[in-house]
């Protein structure tokens, strides 16, 4: 049944389908989160909360794109949204770091398995790198690193997505890899 | 360098590049932060979501209003502080206002010398058990 067919249903009543799509892209959404967010759990329930976005508008899918793109716009959407920091949003962080709200273990999940210690350091501290070097990025240069690097979509796909030329897209992956090849130097030069 | 990294290069420029980066201080230390780049996000790419979260997405679906989203809980962390202190605020004021209504009259009204006889409090005063 293709994608189009499902949808059709859904919009029939038949809400149960939607489950179909969400097993089919659940992982997809997540990888874009997750390189916007660099957190599990706060991917996770911006996934969710894509999910019910992508539900509650689908009456207003036209089908001029595959839904597949249009569903990724949603996710890069509700990402940059979710990181555009308001200054409340990054006091309530603040507060949270400072009260441990998230942990080591939490924050740098992908090193649970480590045992040594001075592994566990110096690879966080590699983590922080990329990750702010990642984070720091231009929108439009982060949003296509990340949908070339996480989701390895084709340049044609991240162009749809993005809604500009592929030409547009090669120049922008590109200074993309330069600007984060500069950060993650100077980074390393100021440690 | 990408290219390189990606193997994308033919094999004779593949060998001229690794002579470069074995001599290259500054292109070895390049290609070593953009593998680990590579690795942060590939190990990044690997992390698998919740296993529960099709059935959060459909509970969320069934029941929009407690599917517990980012913006909902933002909201409510803004908003409860705010709704707590303002209802502190509405219950002393209240309190204040309820207090001066139950205030007992002070100024008592002078009343007739025959109504006088039935209120005991006008017949027992001090002055009568004074001059008596």
């Amino acid at each position: 049944m293709t994608d189009s067919e499902v949808i059709k249903l859904i919009l029939q009543g038949d809400k149960d389908k939607f489950r179909m799509l969400v097993e089919q892209y659940q992982q997809m959404v997540f990888r874009t989160c997750m390189g916007f967010l660099h957190n599990k759990d706060d991917a996770d329930d911006l996934t969710q909360d894509v999910f019910i976005r992508t539900y509650q508008s689908l009456s207003r899918f036209k089908g001029d794109s595959a839904f597949s793109t249009w569903l990724y716009r949603i996710a890069v959407n509700a990402s940059l949204n979710k990181i555009r920091k308001s200054p409340l949003n990054m006091i309530f962080q603040r507060f949270e770091n400072i009260t441990g709200g998230k942990n080591e273990k939490e924050r740098y999940h992908l090193l649970s398995n480590e045992e040594d210690p001075e592994n566990i350091l110096i690879r966080r501290e590699h983590f922080e790198w990329v990750q702010r070097a990642l984070d720091t990025l231009p929108e439009n240069q982060r949003t296509a690193i990340v949908l070339s690097k996480y989701d390895d979509f084709s340049q044609k796909e991240i162009a749809e997505i993005m809604d500009i030329t592929e030409g547009a897209v090669e120049a922008l992956l590109q200074r993309a890899k330069k600007n984060l090849r500069e950060k993650l130097s100077s980074q390393r030069k100021n440690k | 360098m990408d290219a390189y990294r990606e193997g994308k290069l033919p094999r004779d420029i593949m060998t001229q590049v690794e002579s470069h980066l074995e001599t290259c201080k500054t292109c070895s230390e390049i290609y070593r932060l953009q593998v680990l780049a590579d690795k942060v996000i590939d190990q990044e790419r690997k992390l698998q979501s919740d296993p529960f979260l099709t059935n959060r997405i459909m509970a969320g679906i069934d029941d929009p209003a407690g599917s517990g989203s980012q913006s909902e809980t933002v909201l409510i962390r803004i908003l409860k502080p705010a709704l707590m202190t303002v209802s502190m605020a509405a219950a002393i004021f209240f309190g204040i206002l309820l207090g001066n209504l139950s205030q007992p009259v002070t100024d008592r009204v002078k009343l007739p010398v025959e109504l006088a006889l039935i209120d005991d409090a006008a017949i027992e005063t001090v002055n009568i058990l004074l001059n008596e």
